[in-house]
């Protein structure tokens, strides 16, 4: 037991996120050239493992859910719809394991924005700021787009309100927009997912729409961290089913002093972090669990990460002290301390 | 005008008379500090030399190049006082000597330390008697909000930093950040130095540093009964007035020698004695009235809930990315949100931060005291007496002020409350 707790003391005062830009490096390596290692990971990963490009080692499972709801409501529930729910569940069985870490540390999308704000934080441009009240309407697209992502492909098979069913052009409509399609495969370097489509009207807006998002994606990045999840139908998808994930972040609101240090350093500016000092599961929608929370928080065992109930990293206020005092500013007043 | 005053002969009489009588102060409450106690820490001895010459004209090592700016409150963030390279003086006074003084200008009926701060201002009897190049006075209280207008001789040197009343809206700490911003530009020009992102982060840095010795000294003693809370609170009050560096420095001795007690078993107050929180209006040296008496009657206070002392250093910046963009609002996001001022509304985190102190710190009993004349203090002494009752701790609720008049009525009282919190604890026992 004493053995434990000296692991976790050490945790405590580990450098998450230093640990994290390794992880992800690794993850993004594995997500993107996987394929080409013979790595197979199925096509109901819940993150942008995207199959256009050529190396990846699995399927996005957002591809695998419009195609699998291109279904007509009898064939709903037979057993194509039973092949529907069962890739659903095997998509919950990934998700669960890292809950929304899937988002902060394998995500090969959100990956690629941290390495934009790096590159914005070493030339030393600012980040926007937003004003919050119109923002946190904004963010209410990505349950926009769910919808539509879900709604569309079961338009194509079946007819809503004895309207026409929808132009079979709409196939995937979520991909045709995704910037991970024209993104990733550049990491193979093909470039052919780089067009406009002037087949008719439905493929030259979809794929003018794709172009301008990929564009945005990048502008995005750079003025305002993650900027692209706060639209990300799989962030949305994955918030529904967070509280039942094996990863877990929990707050003890009575430890808190609603300092706001943990709101200050999120990538995604929740607020409801610092705010929230009732609710003891604290993952909001946007959450990408990079627990850079937890390092921001001085308190003593206020914001905690668990494995089921377990706690494996929680907020110290030695760790605290640890990651934010850096030991060469202060250089001068040792050596003038140890003159005295 | 200022100098064309000072050079009156009233002035130089009054100062020169107020001078003794506060030194004299000084050295009667220094007395009782150390003399009427047996277990002093002896890494405590800078602290006391440093009280013990808090009005004589020392310097107190500071570079006389530098420029001094005046805060009157702890929600002026002295970090970015020490980036453009002036020194911060908190300058709040706690004298009877001074407060006699500054009620020449204010109404009777107001705040012991409102009137004392600004009769030590009026009469530069502020610590090491220094002549602060500016005064920062947030509009935290309705007092200290006029303060600035009151005497016309030293009110150029003021400037109000505005405050927001609340702090939990956007638009509040939207509001604040803006006046950080101005207040940046004040300092700029005051002391024709630039803030750069270098210096704010060096000073966020040597800010943090001192508070991680804070938290650690404050983990000391609310652990192990190894140093008195008359003590403690000279070490907050230190930081005041002392050079940021040689405070940390002396802390850290201090904090050593505390441990070795700790590990030795050592302790300054018998396993009986009640464990205090105090709360309130701050007690500033040399106004240490309420925590002498609840000690030297036999209780001991495991912490305090002042902006004198806890509240001064316990919330620490934190910083995404180290630019000016950023530090900024970060340094303003500290002081703003996590403090428990009574001048917010709502400031339901007081009570929050009172009930967790007195689970952690396993506390018997709350001493609240209110100055006569702190309107806000006294308000809040409801809510926190409903908040006590409901919690089930025994809370005295005194009203004081800076003079030494009621020092028998309040022997009894804080007597008779140790004697109730002794006495619980016996019944509790069998």
């Amino acid at each position: 037991m004493n053995y434990l707790q000296n692991i976790k003391h050490k945790a405590d005062r580990a450098n998450v996120s230093r640990l994290r830009f390794w992880i992800q490096l690794f993850t993004f390596l594995l997500i993107v050239y996987g394929g080409y290692f013979f790595i197979h990971i199925g096509s109901q990963v819940p993150t942008f493992a995207c199959p256009y490009n050529q190396g990846s080692p699995g399927t996005c499972y957002l591809i695998a859910m419009q195609h699998g709801l291109h279904l007509t409501w009898s064939e709903l529930v037979s057993y194509r719809g039973l092949a529907f729910f069962t890739g659903f569940l095997t998509f919950i069985g990934f998700f669960i394991v890292f809950n929304k870490a899937w988002c902060g540390f394998i995500c090969p999308l959100g990956t690629l924005q941290d390495w934009i704000t790096k590159l914005r934080y070493k030339i030393g441009i600012r980040f926007s700021r937003y004003d919050s009240a119109s923002f946190q309407k904004l963010k209410k697209i990505k349950y926009v787009i769910l919808v539509l992502l879900i709604a569309i492909p079961l338009g194509m098979s079946n007819s809503f309100f004895g309207l026409a069913p929808i132009n079979h052009d709409m196939q995937s409509p979520f991909c045709q927009v995704c910037p991970g399609r024209t993104i990733l495969p550049l990491a193979s370097a093909d470039t052919s997912q780089i067009f406009i489509d002037f087949t008719n009207k439905t493929t030259l807006v979809m794929s003018t729409l794709g172009i301008l998002i990929t564009a945005l994606f990048f502008v995005g990045a750079f003025a305002k961290k993650r900027f692209f999840c706060f639209f990300c139908p799989m962030s949305a998808l994955q918030f529904l089913f967070s509280r039942i994930g094996i990863l877990r972040l929990t707050k003890n609101g009575s430890n808190c002093t609603r300092c706001g240090n943990c709101n200050r350093v999120c990538d995604v500016g929740i607020i409801g972090i610092a705010e929230d000092i009732t609710s003891k599961y604290i993952v909001k929608d946007d959450c990408m669990m990079c627990f850079k929370c937890v390092e921001a928080c001085p308190e003593d065992n206020c914001l905690d990460v668990r494995v089921f109930n377990a706690k494996i990293f929680s907020s110290t206020q030695e760790g605290f002290f640890k990651r934010y005092i850096q030991p060469n500013e202060l250089s001068l007043k040792n050596e003038k301390n140890d003159e005295r | 005008m200022m100098k064309d005053n000072q050079q009156t002969d009233r002035f130089q009489r009054v100062v020169k008379a107020a001078s003794i009588h506060y030194d004299m102060e000084i050295g009667k409450t220094m007395a009782a500090i150390t003399d009427d106690f047996p277990d002093n820490p002896a890494a405590m001895k800078y602290f006391y030399e440093k009280h013990r010459n808090l009005i004589r004209n020392d310097s107190n090592g500071k570079l006389p190049s530098k420029k001094t700016i005046a805060t009157l409150c702890i929600h002026v963030p002295v970090e970015l006082i020490l980036a453009v390279g002036a020194i911060p003086v908190r300058s709040c006074a706690g004298a009877f000597t001074t407060e006699q003084l500054g009620a020449e200008f204010l109404p009777a009926k107001s705040c012991p330390m409102v009137k004392s701060t600004l009769g030590a201002i009026s009469y530069n009897l502020l610590h090491g008697k220094v002549q602060p190049d500016l005064i920062i006075n947030p509009a935290t209280c309705d007092q200290k909000k006029k303060l600035g207008e009151i005497n016309e001789e030293i009110s150029e040197k003021f400037y109000l930093l505005e405050m927001p009343s609340t702090k939990d809206s956007e638009e509040s700490r939207e509001y604040w950040l803006q006046t950080v911003f101005k207040l940046i530009r004040k300092l700029e020009s005051v002391t024709g130095n630039k803030l750069t992102a270098k210096s704010l982060k060096r000073a966020i840095q040597e800010v943090a540093h001192a508070q991680r010795l804070y938290r650690k000294f404050n983990h000391i003693r609310t652990s192990a009964p190894v140093i008195l809370g008359k003590d403690a609170l000279l070490v907050t009050n230190a930081f005041f007035f002392d050079d940021l560096e040689s405070w940390s420095f002396h802390l850290n001795l201090l904090n050593e020698e505390l441990e070795n007690r700790m590990k030795t078993g050592f302790r300054v107050v018998n396993e009986r004695a009640p464990r205090i929180l105090l709360t309130g209006s701050p007690s500033v040296f040399p106004n240490m009235k309420m925590p002498l008496l609840v000690e030297e009657l036999g209780g001991f206070i495991v912490s305090e809930e002042f902006c004198s002392s806890s509240r001064m250093l316990w919330d620490t910046v934190a910083v995404d990315e180290w630019h000016l963009y950023d530090m900024i609002p970060a340094l303003a996001d500290r002081y703003l949100k996590p403090s428990t001022c009574p001048n917010f509304s709502p400031n339901t985190d007081r009570i929050r931060k009172l009930l967790s102190a007195i689970e952690e710190y396993k506390i018997d009993g709350v001493v609240c005291q209110t100055f006569t004349g702190c309107q806000l203090y006294d308000m809040e002494t409801r809510i926190i007496a409903k908040a006590m009752e409901q919690a089930g701790i025994q809370t005295l609720f005194v009203e004081t002020d800076y003079s030494p008049e009621d020092i028998g009525q309040l022997t009894t009282r804080v007597e008779a409350f140790l004697h109730s919190l002794k006495h619980n604890r016996k019944k509790q026992l069998i």
